[in-house]
């Protein structure tokens, strides 16, 4: 009887309910949507920074991320101990791919000028697979077996030098172990663009082989590189990582790029707060409704009283009125918020028509379409958060509920 | 049911005044009585009939229904007193708006956990007798208010309760409506011994009672038995 009492009480008033229940809605919805989108750009922000040079997880000697020092390398025996930990963990984690990288700082030289440069040897095949470099090409063609003084510069060091494709340059670096200065002659056969400026001012990338000879590294590397399908599973690899390779430093995405981590951090802060603002709203208008459906039946609660409903009984009955306001909304919202999502997972939501040129922020090129990406955890956590509100917010109206028995109203003294 | 005030004031503050709206009443009603009470308006027959209830508390004075003193307990068990012991007519017909007529006499069988059947067939009874046969299934918006007084005085005893308390029962009731609701009270109170206690300016009405108790500012003015009147 209660449940029946409730449920029409809703509709006693169809505007007012149909109101409320698509306001709490249209708050769920943008909650989800604003989730999604904020999940999905931080997403491929991850992905763009992992797939344009550090990968999901990265083993490297011990002290190596602080520093970068190009005598901290990860010797043969400790690459080989390494690699094969990670075909162990195929069976646990779905590996994509793991590549060998050096790296070195060092001075690019052409017949127009010097500038500095940051130098990464690569295993091209494998990059080409896992990573977004090849992807980035502008000019020329991507690092390929033969040739071993072949170089792709990013866009910004080549116009700093005034180099096109074929010709040669000279980069300078210290070999590792010793404080040898080294020097080789190499020839530009791509241009790339990351989006980067500041990146794409130093990029040098060669053969993995051709950098560990010209840096005196022999078949040592700086890191090994792992790519997994999924990214949200970096951390727990990691951390079977740091246990099971102890003498090694494992790093996840979040850790070998503090800047990011902290950007979608503070991101996610932001989020949260315009969250509330859409929580705010949602209290405001259940409590609105609640209170004066409970205040405009004053005399009603009185006669229920007089008939014998137990204030427990009234309280209740209240609380019923929030739960079914709270599951409709639920409901519609989730739906609305639901579409929303898989409109905006499928078609993406372009941002370059705010912006001109590239967009980057934490060191980290923005893709000019956001995609949403909404995981059930979200979309459950959201609705049992509206739901819950809606419930507490009809605490007080249900309180109110009990506590009426005015008999005054009734009838006359 | 017996039901006793003893030494029952009530005052209300309206404004800078005090208004006494009863008066070191003292009164006292047997199980299976019959009983109006009656006076002008203002005379404090609403604030009796609520104090004897258990839906006002008195400023002074004692309440007891049966062996049990009303003034000193809790809303709930109030509550439960009133859903078990008591039946209600209000001056208003005072009806849950968004239930029908049916669901509406049901309420108190339903709280009391009365079998679905039981409480079906009862209540299709009560509501054939009270003349509203047909019209179970309209809301209280959809009954003239005489209906909606027989739905409320259906509800009212529908659960046999063994004292009720009506307000003006046959208030807004043609003639041949309130001698057919008188007559399902006196069966009630025949049949079941239920103690009745209604307040009534109808002469007609009063004439079916066995005692009558006349308010006058909120004081017992009288209280005697009806000459003639049928006593078992």
């Amino acid at each position: 009887m209660i449940l029946r009492i409730a449920w029409r009480n809703l509709w006693r008033r169809t505007r007012r309910t149909l109101l409320t229940v698509s306001t709490v809605s249209l708050g769920l919805a943008l909650l989800l949507i604003s989730l999604g989108l904020g999940d999905g750009s931080h997403r491929q922000m991850i992905d763009s920074a992992v797939r344009m040079g550090v990968g999901h997880l990265v083993i490297q000697q011990t002290g190596y991320q602080e520093g970068a020092e190009i005598d901290r390398t990860l010797a043969p025996s400790q690459v080989i101990d390494a690699e094969s930990w990670i075909e162990k963990q195929r069976s646990r984690f779905p590996i994509r791919d793991r590549l060998r990288r050096v790296f070195a700082s060092g001075l690019a030289s052409s017949a127009d000028g010097s500038t500095g440069a940051q130098i990464i040897g690569i295993q091209p095949e494998g990059e080409m697979r896992a990573s977004l470099f090849d992807e980035k090409l502008i000019q020329g063609r991507f690092l390929h077996k033969e040739g071993a003084d072949q170089v792709v510069l990013g866009e910004g060091i080549a116009r700093k030098l005034k180099l096109e494709l074929g010709e040669k340059m000279v980069l300078m670096a210290q070999a590792a172990y010793t404080s040898e200065i080294q020097s080789k002659l190499v020839r530009v056969t791509g241009i790339i663009r990351t989006g980067l400026e500041q990146f794409d001012q130093m990029l040098v990338l060669m053969h993995l082989d051709t950098a560990q000879e010209f840096l005196g590294l022999g078949t040592s590397v700086h890191q090994v590189a792992i790519f997994l399908e999924d990214e949200l599973l970096s951390e727990p690899l990691a951390t079977v990582g740091k246990k099971e390779l102890p003498e090694l430093e494992v790093l996840h995405w979040g850790e070998a790029l503090p800047e990011l981590r902290d950007y979608i951090r503070v991101d996610d802060g932001g989020n949260y707060v315009f969250h509330v603002f859409i929580f705010l709203l949602i209290a405001f208008t259940v409590m609105n409704t609640l209170l004066m459906s409970v205040l405009e039946r004053s005399r009603e609660f009185a006669l229920l009283d007089a008939l014998g409903l137990a204030p427990g009984k009234r309280f209740a009955m209240v609380l019923v009125e929030g739960t079914l306001v709270a599951l409709l909304s639920a409901l519609a919202g989730g739906l609305l918020g639901y579409s929303g999502h898989l409109y905006l997972h499928v078609h993406g939501l372009p941002i370059d028509a705010f912006y001109s040129g590239d967009i980057s922020a934490a060191g980290v090129t923005l893709d000019p379409v956001l995609y949403s990406d909404l995981s059930f955890n979200r979309i459950a956590g959201s609705v049992s958060l509206v739901m819950i509100l809606t419930l507490l917010l009809a605490l007080l109206p249900a309180l109110r509920a009990a506590r009426a028995g005015n008999v005054h109203l009734l009838g006359n003294v | 049911m017996t039901l006793r005030l003893e030494a029952v004031s009530r005052l209300y503050q309206q404004g800078d005044q005090m208004i006494r709206a009863l008066d070191d009443v003292n009164l006292e009603l047997g199980e299976g009585e019959f009983v109006a009470l009656a006076g002008p308006s203002g005379s404090g027959k609403t604030t009796l009939l609520n104090i004897a209830g258990g839906l006002d508390r008195p400023t002074q004075g004692m309440v007891w229904v049966d062996n049990q003193e009303l003034t000193r307990m809790s809303r709930s068990r109030l509550a439960q007193l009133r859903l078990e012991e008591i039946g209600f007519v209000f001056q208003g017909h005072n009806l849950v708006p968004v239930l029908t007529a049916e669901e509406n006499t049901e309420f108190i069988l339903l709280l009391r956990g009365v079998p679905p059947g039981e409480r079906r067939a009862n209540v299709r009874a009560i509501l054939k007798e009270v003349g509203l046969e047909g019209m179970e299934n309209r809301k209280p918006a959809e009954l003239s208010g005489g209906q909606q007084q027989r739905v409320a005085v259906a509800r009212a005893i529908a659960a046999e309760p063994h004292l009720v308390l009506a307000d003006e029962p046959t208030a807004n009731l043609d003639s041949e409506t309130a001698f057919a609701l008188l007559d399902l009270m006196e069966k009630l109170n025949r049949e079941h011994r239920t103690t009745f206690l209604f307040s009534t300016h109808d002469p007609r009405v009063m004439k079916r009672a066995r005692r009558i108790i006349q308010l006058v500012d909120g004081r017992i003015e009288k209280d005697s038995p009806v000459v003639g009147a049928v006593l078992e």
